[in-house]
C-alpha cells in the first residue's frame, strides 16, 4: 500500500500517511475515536462484572 | 579555492532556521518537564491512598493522562483556536485545529502546531490530576474518566480560550491577565473537583456518625511529599510552556504582553518559598509545607511576569495559610470529602491569585483598545473561570450519581479497590487486601483504621 503524499522531499508541506487521502483520514480517525469510547464503555462492562460479588 | 563569505540572505536563512529550531527545542523540553508534573501527581495520590487503594489511584492517574491525549487531538486544540468569543465559535480560525487538518501532522511548512499542541496536552492532563486527587478510593474507574475528558479536553481549554488567548473576550474586554494559567488551569479544575465531591459523597468512615471529622491516613507519606516537590520541578516547564518564544524579539505571554524567562524565575521560586513557610507556619507538617508550594505558585500565577519579587513571597505567604484553614473548613462544616485538598490547593489558590493581581494592577495590555489590568476585571474573571469549572462538575456528576454510575459499591470500597479491579498487588507480601491472602471479598463493611482529626 503506498500511504504516501509525496513522490519528493522538495518543497513538501504535509507528508504525513494518506494526507492526500481524504477517505483514509476519515477512516483512520472514525476507528481511533470510536477505539476510545469503546474502551470506555468496555471498562463500564468490566466495572459491572467485577462489582457483582460485591453489591 | 578560497571559501566564500556566506551572503546576506544565506546568513537571514539560516537565522530563521536556529530560530524555528529553538522554538521547537524550548516548548519540546517544557513539554518533558510538564510530564514530570504527572510523575508528581501519579506517586503524590498513590502515596495518600490507603495501601488497599493504591494501584486503583495509579491506575486512574495513568489513565487521565493517556485519555486526555487522543481527546485533546480530536476537539481540544480546535476549541482552544475556535471558542474565543465565548460560545460562538470561528471556523475559520478553529480549521487549523481540526484532526484532519493537515497542521495535525507531520508539516515541513508548520513547525508550530505540534509542539504547542503538545504543551496544551499537558496542561490539560494536569486538570485532570488536578481533579484526581480529591475523588481518589470511591469514584468508578469509567464515570472518573468520563468527567475528566469533559475537564482535560472541553472546559479548561474552553476558559484558556476564553482567557488564556490573545484574542479572548476576557482578555480583549475586560482587561484579564493570568500569565501561569491560575484561572484556566487551576481554578477550572479546583472547582469542578469541588462539584464532583458535593455528589460524590465522603469516603465510608471520613466522618463519624456525629459528623466529626475522622482523618484518613495515606498508606505512604513520604512518597506524598516528593510526589508533590516533582509537581515543583514539573511546573518550570509548564510556566516556560505559558511565554510565547518569538526569536528575533522579546518573549510574550501566551496572551502577548512582553516578558522574561528572568522575571518568572524570580518570582516562581519566591512564591514557592513562600507558600511553604506559610503552610509551615500554620499546619507543622510537611504534606500542607509542599501543597503550600503549590499554592504558592498557584497564587502568584496570574502575576509572576509582573510582580516585585518580595510581594510574591507575601501572596504566597498568606494564601498558603489559607488554604489549609479554607480545607478545614470545608471538612467540617460542609462535610466535604477532598482527599487531597485539590479545592483549597488550587481552586482557592488560583482564586486568590486573580483577584491578588486585580488588588495591584494598572499594567497596560498591549492589543490595541484592551483595557488595563483591572481589579474589576481580574474578579468578574475569576467568577467566571469558577462558574466554568463548577457548573459542568457538579451537573454532570449529578446526573451521574442519579444513574448510580458516579460511585463503586459500599463492599467494593471496603474491601478495597485493588482487589476488586486491579489484577495486580501493590505490596504483596504485606496488603491485607492481597488476592493471595483474601480470596473472598469483604462480606460486610467495616470502618478503618482510623483517628479523629483535632
Amino acid at each position: 500500500m503506498n500511504a504516501s503524499p509525496i513522490t519528493s522531499w522538495e518543497g513538501v508541506a504535509a507528508y504525513f500517511t494518506f494526507a492526500n487521502n481524504p477517505t483514509a483520514i476519515s477512516i483512520i480517525l472514525t476507528l481511533s475515536i470510536l477505539a476510545t469510547l469503546g474502551i470506555i464503555v468496555a471498562s463500564v462492562v468490566h466495572e459491572n462484572k467485577t462489582y457483582i460479588d460485591y453489591k | 579555492m578560497e571559501p566564500t563569505a556566506p551572503t546576506i540572505e544565506q546568513l537571514q536563512a539560516l537565522i530563521e532556521t536556529t530560530t524555528t529550531i529553538n522554538m521547537e527545542v524550548f516548548y519540546w523540553w517544557c513539554t518533558a518537564f510538564m510530564v514530570i508534573i504527572h510523575v508528581g501527581f501519579l506517586a503524590y495520590e498513590m502515596g495518600a491512598s490507603r495501601l488497599k487503594n493504591t494501584l486503583a489511584s495509579g491506575v486512574k492517574n495513568i489513565l487521565a493522562f493517556a485519555f486526555i491525549i487522543p481527546t485533546f487531538f480530536f476537539f481540544g486544540w480546535w476549541i482552544y483556536l475556535a471558542m474565543y468569543n465565548g460560545f460562538t465559535p470561528d471556523f475559520a480560525a478553529g480549521a487549523g485545529g481540526l484532526p484532519w487538518s493537515t497542521s495535525m501532522g507531520p508539516n515541513m511548512s508548520d513547525h508550530a502546531s505540534g509542539i504547542f499542541w503538545g504543551a496544551f496536552v499537558l496542561f490539560a492532563a494536569t486538570t485532570a490530576s488536578v481533579f484526581s486527587g480529591a475523588v481518589i478510593e470511591r469514584i468508578r474507574m469509567s464515570s472518573f474518566l468520563v468527567l475528566a475528558i469533559i475537564l482535560g479536553s472541553v472546559v479548561w481549554i474552553l476558559g484558556a480560550s476564553w482567557g488564556w488567548h490573545p484574542d479572548g473576550w476576557l482578555t480583549t474586554e475586560w482587561g484579564f491577565h493570568d500569565f501561569g494559567a491560575a484561572g484556566c488551569v487551576h481554578m477550572v479544575a479546583g472547582f469542578f473537583a469541588l462539584g464532583v465531591t458535593m455528589n460524590l459523597g465522603a469516603r465510608i468512615g471520613r466522618f463519624a456518625e456525629d459528623g466529626t471529622p475522622v482523618d484518613i491516613k495515606g498508606h505512604n507519606m513520604p512518597m506524598t511529599v516528593i510526589g508533590l516537590m516533582l509537581i515543583i520541578v514539573g511546573f518550570f516547564g509548564f510556566l516556560g510552556g505559558c511565554m510565547i518564544y518569538n526569536g528575533s524579539g522579546e518573549w510574550t505571554t501566551i496572551f502577548g504582553t512582553p516578558v522574561t524567562l528572568s522575571a518568572v524565575s524570580f518570582n516562581t521560586l519566591m512564591a514557592a518559598s513562600g507558600g511553604i513557610i506559610g503552610a509551615y507556619f500554620i499546619t507543622r507538617q510537611p504534606f500542607w509545607m509542599m501543597s503550600g508550594a503549590l499554592v504558592g505558585v498557584v497564587s502568584c500565577a496570574p502575576g509572576l511576569d509582573l510582580y516585585y519579587p518580595p510581594l510574591a513571597f507575601l501572596i504566597a505567604l498568606i494564601a498558603s495559610m489559607i488554604a489549609p484553614l479554607t480545607d478545614r473548613f470545608l471538612t467540617k462544616r460542609f462535610k466535604l470529602d477532598d482527599a487531597v485538598g485539590a479545592f483549597a490547593v488550587h481552586g482557592m489558590g488560583g482564586f486568590i491569585g486573580l483577584v491578588a493581581l486585580g488588588i495591584f494592577s494598572g499594567f497596560p495590555n498591549i492589543a490595541e483598545g484592551t483595557p488595563n489590568i483591572s481589579f474589576s476585571g481580574q474578579l468578574m474573571s475569576a467568577v467566571v473561570m469558577a462558574l466554568l469549572g463548577f457548573v459542568p462538575g457538579f451537573g454532570l456528576s449529578y446526573v451521574m450519581a442519579k444513574m448510580g454510575m458516579l460511585r463503586v459499591p459500599p463492599k467494593a470500597e471496603v474491601a478495597g479497590l485493588d482487589l476488586v479491579e486491579v489484577p495486580l498487588e501493590a505490596y504483596p507480601e504485606s496488603n491485607p487486601s492481597s488476592k493471595n491472602n483474601t480470596l473472598t471479598p469483604t462480606s460486610a463493611p467495616t470502618e478503618p483504621t482510623s483517628t479523629v482529626t483535632a
